[in-house]
């Protein structure tokens, strides 16, 4: 049974194919268009699952939307008709919006892929979520909890999943907290107020948060008010963005945390504004974790479940995560490597399949690489092309190599196989580097990444070393597997892995099993042998604003535009020793025409 | 090669505009919105003529795409340094309501031009055209800053890239294209034209649909308003019991 799942219109569009119950691709349009959290319909993405598993558009049984698109109408009409007459400058934008193109999902789905409409199934937005999570998780038997900004009316979600030993599964979805109410939305509008972009940004507001203190807890409590039934609910008198789409907070939001920091001012941590700006991170950061924990906890109670799954976008806040694992009372915790909306084209396909269809459960591969793949020669033809050294070697001595120039210091952008899918860089499209000094933590921000120097670097280390160099709690290992949680350093190593600790003493750990990564785990032993230490940085392959690279043609465009100093493809090694000479044609034709 | 001469010369019509440009960049706080939206359109700029870089197959154009995408980010960061570095002397409670975005329009961008489609030839008469335009109105720009010269200085030199970048694109439609690229040429005129228009009428179909959405804002939505805020008082806070039976359906909207 071939089952496409697609999810689109808000953020981060994707789409992903499930065949026989297992899913052959996942990938987000952004990675192919190249617009970072495109939005838009995912046709290149579509494209690219049914080429990849070699179909047409006729022989799929069933494409799955993530969300109903009319409850999600139902919610701003609702939302405009409560706040009118405030109202009356948002209801034409959301209007035109809904009704331009997100309420005619069906059709737009039937027109692009010549299917008939019948064939075109829907699941809740929170469904998706819970099946990304739950059915890709090697658990049998979980609780979920999923939140993020909103779905259709949901906000958060809790339930639990079973994978029966006679084939059938269930997710249950037991009660949830419905829009204005939530979390998302809270740290949105942090994210807002600190001069980020919402839904782009919030990982800033997680970096800054290490840098205060959460003195304004008190504050952000006035915000937040918990339920007596467990759950909470927000002070609408802070907030706009039920009413309006130009703003999230209320002026009586900034009588209680000063004036909001302007997009184009730089955070100074070193002045008392700056100093402001991190503790107001700090402290809705505190609250978030209190919140989830007190809410998992209960569930744990409740359900009696040893395993949680977490989805939605709150689940990329690893520093929340970690301490999901170590206070609620679960012995483990899964999060996707794409627990996002754009994980849930792969939970939309996978509910469909189990659930809907009935059919048998299947143990989905535990690994994060569904994207297309690496086209090995591409490297070396535009490398030659260019006349930059390129060097061909087979998988060893390529290590040995890529190992060297690690541990000479060189920042080498590296590729390999099949692309991630979901926001982080798991070896596959990585920059990696020395994680000692900070110096290279500086270098990495000031020529690669151009970025805020308040936010941190990861480190990726094999499983069986990890614990030695990171305070890993019981379940901590399967958290870093996707790199979903936050794990203190151990104060003894601190001083030889500066690159990556947080000022918090903190690091964001991926532990890498071999089967996950073998040519990435072969490099950190290799690594480690040079080193003493089998631990690198890794960032993602990206320049600020710009979506992770897929194809050779980006990372060698990336590599040229940057200070990355060793381009790894395939089999392929770029350097740029050559770059004098490589530049001259370029200079030459500047000379001619200008 | 008449437009390679034209470099640094304003057309009559952006000339024509020169005291409204005047008005508009007088004002500090506007000056700082507009250059945190060059920026802006710069890098976005960037990111295209990147991904037509990352397109091409033919080397030379790749490696002059590159050096014109670095380029315009480049700008990008000018623009953004030079806004920030003037955001300190405005006032903090300032807010204009009038940006007059689209009297004084940025730097080319690639307006819809969809690059995956495109071919060298289509790119490059249409990159050509951009920033020809794009710098003829820098140099009014440029012009009327004489009370500001460090954002003069900037566009100062956005000026002698643009010069360059308007040339190569001139230059290489020439070498790929030799029989036809001034056809090529007048077809990016009229498809620039074309989709000035399309934005124009899609623009105006968008205050009409605001307009008559508003109306009917006002004149249809208080009762059902009314009916809203009643039924919201009758909500439950907290937690709220979902219901198998609505979710259990998957060939459903609602």
């Amino acid at each position: 049974m071939n089952i496409l799942g697609i999810s689109a219109h808000y953020h981060d569009s994707a789409a992903a194919l499930v065949i026989d119950g297992i899913p052959v691709c996942a990938v987000q349009e952004e990675r192919l268009s190249r617009h970072k959290g495109d939005a838009a319909f995912p046709l290149l993405a579509i494209e690219s699952c049914l080429e990849q598993a070699g179909i047409e558009p006729d022989v799929l049984d069933a494409i799955v939307f993530y969300e109903r698109p009319m409850l999600k109408f139902d919610r701003i009409l609702t939302c405009a008709l409560r706040s009118f007459p405030r109202s009356w400058r948002a209801f034409p934008k959301a209007m035109k919006n809904s009704l331009g193109e997100k309420v005619w999902v069906r059709g737009i789905i039937s027109s692009h892929l010549g299917v008939p409409a019948s064939k075109i199934l829907f699941t809740e937005h929170h469904q998706s979520h819970a099946a990304a999570a739950f059915l890709t998780a090697p658990t049998r038997r979980a609780a979920i909890l999923t939140t993020d900004a909103v779905g259709e009316w949901a906000t958060l979600s809790v339930g639990d999943g079973e994978r029966m030993a006679n084939g059938s599964t269930t997710i249950r979805s037991l009660r949830e907290i419905r829009f204005p109410h939530s979390l998302g939305m809270l740290y949105s509008t942090f994210t807002a107020y600190l001069g980020f972009k919402v839904n782009e940004d919030e990982y800033k507001v997680m970096g800054l948060a290490g840098y205060g203190r959460p003195s304004l807890i008190e504050q952000v409590r006035k915000l937040i008010r918990r339920t007596q039934d467990g759950a909470f609910a927000l002070d609408l008198n802070y907030f706009e963005f039920h009413t309006t789409a130009e703003r999230s907070y209320s002026s009586r939001f900034i009588e209680l945390f000063g004036p909001p920091r302007g997009p184009g001012e730089a955070i100074d941590l070193d002045t008392a504004e700056g100093q402001r700006f991190a503790d107001c991170a700090a402290s809705v950061q505190r609250v978030l974790e209190d919140t989830l924990v007190e809410i998992a906890r209960s569930l744990h109670q409740e359900t009696g479940l040893s395993d949680l799954c977490l989805g939605g976008g709150v689940a990329l806040n690893g520093v929340a995560n970690a301490r999901l694992l170590a206070e609620s009372g679960f012995e483990r915790v899964f999060v996707p490597p794409a627990p996002g909306d754009a994980g849930c084209a792969v939970g939309a396909a996978l509910y469909a399949d189990r659930i809907w269809f009935k059919n048998p459960d299947r143990d989905v591969p535990d690994h994060p690489f569904w994207g297309p793949s690496l086209e090995q020669s591409e490297l070396a033809r535009l490398a030659h092309e260019d006349g930059h050294v390129v060097e061909e070697f087979d998988d060893g001595a390529l290590i040995e190599h890529v190992a060297g120039d690690l541990a000479a210091g060189r920042i080498v952008g590296w590729m390999d196989g099949a692309l991630e899918f979901g926001p982080r860089a798991l070896g596959h499209r990585s920059i990696l580097a020395a994680p000692h000094t900070v110096e290279m933590r500086d270098r990495l921000n000031r020529e690669i990444k151009y970025r805020e120097a308040f936010r941190p670097f990861a480190p990726v280390a094999p499983v069986e070393s990890a614990a030695r160099y990171f305070d890993l709690p019981p379940g901590g290992a399967r958290l870093a597997r996707f790199m979903s949680g936050v794990f203190p350093v151990r104060r003894e190593w601190q001083p030889r892995l500066e690159a990556i600790t947080h000022v918090d003493g903190t690091a964001r750990l991926q532990a890498l099993e071999r089967p996950m990564a073998p040519r990435l785990y072969a490099l950190l032993e290799a690594y480690g042998r040079r080193s003493g230490m089998p631990v690198l940085l890794n960032t993602s392959f990206n320049l600020a604003g710009e979506p992770i690279v897929n194809r050779a043609v980006e990372g060698y465009s990336t590599f040229l535009r940057c200070g990355i100093d060793v381009l790894v493809a395939g089999q392929a090694r770029v350097t740029k020793r050559a770059l004098p000479e490589a530049r001259t044609p370029m200079e030459k034709a500047r000379r001619e025409v200008a | 090669m008449d437009s390679a001469r034209s470099q640094e010369r304003a057309t009559a019509f952006d000339r024509m505009l020169t005291p409204l440009h005047r008005w508009i960049w007088s004002d500090v706080g506007r000056r700082v919105q507009k250059l945190f939206r060059f920026g802006e359109t710069e890098t976005d700029g960037g990111r295209d003529i990147l991904r037509a870089a990352e397109l091409t197959t033919d080397p030379l154009l790749r490696r002059l795409y590159l050096e014109h995408a670095i380029d315009e980010f480049r700008h990008g960061v000018m623009f953004h340094r030079r806004a920030a570095a003037l955001l300190n002397t405005v006032p903090s409670h300032s807010h204009l309501s009038f940006q007059g975005a689209w009297l004084a329009p940025g730097g080319h961008g690639l307006d819809d031009l969809q690059v995956d489609d495109e071919s060298d030839e289509t790119m490059l008469a249409f990159l050509h055209l951009s920033e020809k335009a794009a710098a003829s109105r820098f140099t009014v720009y440029r012009d009327v800053m004489q009370h500001d010269p460090s954002t003069r200085a900037v566009f100062e030199e956005i000026l002698h890239d643009e010069t360059f970048h308007m040339n190569y694109t001139l230059t290489q439609l020439a070498r790929v294209a030799p029989e036809d690229h001034r056809r090529h040429l007048w077809r990016a005129r009229f498809s620039r034209l074309w989709k000035g228009y399309l934005r124009l009428a899609t623009a105006l179909a968008g205050v009409f649909g605001s307009v008559l959405l508003t109306i009917q804002y006002f004149i249809l939505l208080p009762p059902f308003a009314c009916l809203a805020r009643r039924a919201e008082r009758h909500e439950p806070s907290g937690w709220i019991r979902t219901s198998s039976e609505r979710s259990g359906l998957l060939n459903r909207q609602y």
